[in-house]
């Protein structure tokens, strides 16, 4: 049975129609809700909360709709995007409370919250005032109450907003190791390509309140049939070689790229620049990003648009 | 060295798979906050004055009335020294029940809203009306009991005192059940508007000052219409001063005769009315706001 549900989901703001009968399934493991601003990804997680009424469809957490059984949130985990701390109190007080409002008994609730603060890394700080903290230290309690009454499920709304590089990969270090050594599962949303690509197991794309595409990550980030080298002398050379033998190189300045490439060719390559002199720096088939799969979809829909 | 054997302890995750409570326990968790918060528990001692300072005022001045009368009262001629009434007394007490409510309910909800915490409640498995609800209670308690505490005193001492205890008792104890209900209307009417000025501000200092404007413009009003005006419209005018409407139902609850222009009777039942109608609005503004 899959975690998250919706089928057929629609909701308007007004002249703003935020979601479009959209219907995606999303199982175990961490997923990437993606999407540009106002793709509907927030609205989604607030419909599977039960905090909106949809205009038609439904939306299902954990085989239940969330407005009418909210019980089902004692196994849901949530942070949102923006600041949501109180500031004059400890972590460790605040997410007790937090895991106490969720159905833990007292003692288990401040246990909880100083075991999930440790693994969080903010062990140390966990009596300082929360107003104390550093935005990267911020994000790691927005994510340590989501996760302190140990959910089945945890959305995470743009949970590495506000992160410099260094803190943004620690967050989704972090959010892996959740994901995998803590068994809790991940709805991650998102417009950050790159997030998807280092964290998630699957994605949903949503653009503009519509299903774009949905699937395992691997299926987009695929190895292709192109083979990328990077040379740092004899790239000339090298071209010539490959060209003499038959092959048709594309040269992106000290890059070039052979499409189509087998098993041959791999031998081929090798033995010219054995033959011209040049210094390898790198050779690795060339792989989908996601940025390739946005792209891809909206030259399809700009085709679409123009034919007669 | 230690002869104590080497443990390895596992500091890997673990998760919970212990007892799970109840909604009740969820309210209770949110109660008890509100508590704390309202008497400003385990925060610094700047948290701690005003509630503390308030809740002192209302109550001090029975406790030393009372120590006069033990110390100083079998000497004098009763004429000359007379303990308050319990309708006397909440009507001394009311300003510093109103300055508590004022100063100190908005911390229940201003902080949550400005720090927008209310998202993370809606994720809860609680609904707004569990939080406005245990947010309402706490308050109401602490304001009880500071409505209560100086009528205890006053009954506790009114039984000493007596020269027959028992039969003082048999006799007089109908007051207790008039001024429990005399504290739960002060408390009640107080603890519901001033959550509901709070629900519409992110900041304690505009609560605070919103509130006391209702009052205190609610006291100017309902003064000039009684004192300059007569008749059905300007009775009905007179009763938007809440204090002096609160004071009326009070005296009215512990038998009193007042010669007012509208009877505590009608300005009790105006007052329970009125706290129903801003109850509804208070749930309402909060449904609003924890879902956002």
């Amino acid at each position: 049975m899959a975690l998250v549900q919706a089928l057929g989901l629609s909701k308007t703001f007004g002249s703003v129609r935020a979601l479009d009968a959209v219907s995606f399934a999303i199982d175990e493991g961490i997923t990437g809700l993606l999407g540009s601003n106002g793709a509907g990804k927030s609205t989604s997680l607030r419909l599977f909360l039960g905090l909106l009424d949809p205009d038609s469809g439904t939306a299902e957490v954990l085989g239940q709709d969330a407005r009418s059984s909210p019980e089902v949130r004692a196994r849901v985990g949530y942070a949102p995007e923006h600041d949501c701390l109180p500031r004059n109190v400890s972590a460790a007080e605040f997410l007790a409370y937090m895991a106490r409002i969720s159905g833990l008994p007292r003692t288990a609730a401040r246990l909880r919250a100083s075991d999930v603060l440790r693994h969080v890394g903010l062990f140390e700080e966990r009596y300082r005032p929360m107003e104390t903290y550093s935005t990267g230290m911020k994000q790691r309690v927005k994510l340590a109450q989501a996760l302190v009454h140990d959910p089945v499920l945890a959305f995470l709304d743009e949970p590495t907003a506000g992160l410099d590089p260094l803190g943004r990969r620690e967050m989704l270090e972090l959010i892996r190791r959740v994901g995998g050594e803590f068994g809790i599962s991940i709805v991650i949303s998102t417009h950050l390509m790159g997030d998807v690509e280092r964290a998630c197991d699957a994605v949903v794309v949503l653009d503009a309140g519509r299903l774009l595409r949905t699937g395992p990550v691997s299926v987009f980030t695929e190895e292709t049939e192109t083979l990328e080298v990077e040379l740092l002398e004899g790239t000339e050379a090298v071209v010539a070689g490959l060209r003499r033998r038959g092959l048709e190189p594309a040269l992106h300045g000290r890059r070039l790229t052979l499409e189509g490439v087998s098993g041959e060719d791999y031998d081929t390559l090798r033995d010219v620049i054995v033959e011209a002199g040049a210094l390898l720096y790198r050779l690795a088939p060339a792989r989908h990003s996601l940025a390739d799969v946005f792209t891809g979809e909206h030259d399809d829909e700009r085709a679409t648009e123009a034919a007669p | 060295m230690s002869s104590r054997p080497a443990e390895v302890f596992d500091l890997g995750y673990h998760g919970y798979d212990g007892e799970r409570v109840g909604r009740w326990a969820r309210r209770d968790a949110i109660w008890r906050d509100g508590i704390r918060i309202s008497l400003g528990l385990g925060r610094g001692v700047g948290a701690k004055v005003a509630p503390w300072l308030l809740l002192a005022l209302a109550l001090v001045p029975m406790v030393v009335l009372v120590v006069v009368a033990a110390f100083v009262g079998p000497a004098t001629d009763p004429d000359d020294f007379e303990l308050p009434s319990y309708g006397d007394y909440y009507e001394w007490a009311m300003v510093p029940l109103a300055l508590f409510a004022a100063v100190v309910a908005p911390l229940l909800i201003c902080p949550d809203r400005r720090d927008r915490v209310l998202s993370l409640y809606a994720a809860r498995p609680i609904t707004p009306l569990d939080y406005v609800g245990a947010r309402w209670a706490a308050f109401a308690t602490v304001a009880l009991g500071a409505a209560w505490a100086p009528e205890i005193v006053l009954f506790a001492w009114n039984v000493l005192d007596a020269e027959h205890p028992g039969s003082f008792l048999r006799e007089s104890w109908d007051v207790v059940p008039r001024f429990l209900a005399a504290g739960a209307l002060v408390a009640g009417v107080l603890t519901t508007l001033a959550l509901l000025v709070a629900s519409f501000a992110t900041r304690r200092a505009y609560a605070s000052v919103a509130m006391l404007a209702v009052i205190f413009i609610g006291e100017a009003v309902g003064g000039i219409a009684e004192e300059n005006f007569s008749g059905g419209a300007a009775d009905a005018v007179s009763l938007v001063g809440l204090l002096q409407a609160l004071t009326d139902a009070v005296h009215w609850l512990f038998g009193d005769e007042l010669d007012r222009p509208v009877s505590g009777g009608i300005a009790l039942l105006w007052l329970l009315g009125l706290s129903l109608v801003l109850a509804a609005w208070l749930v309402r503004r909060t449904n609003r706001l924890v879902r956002g």
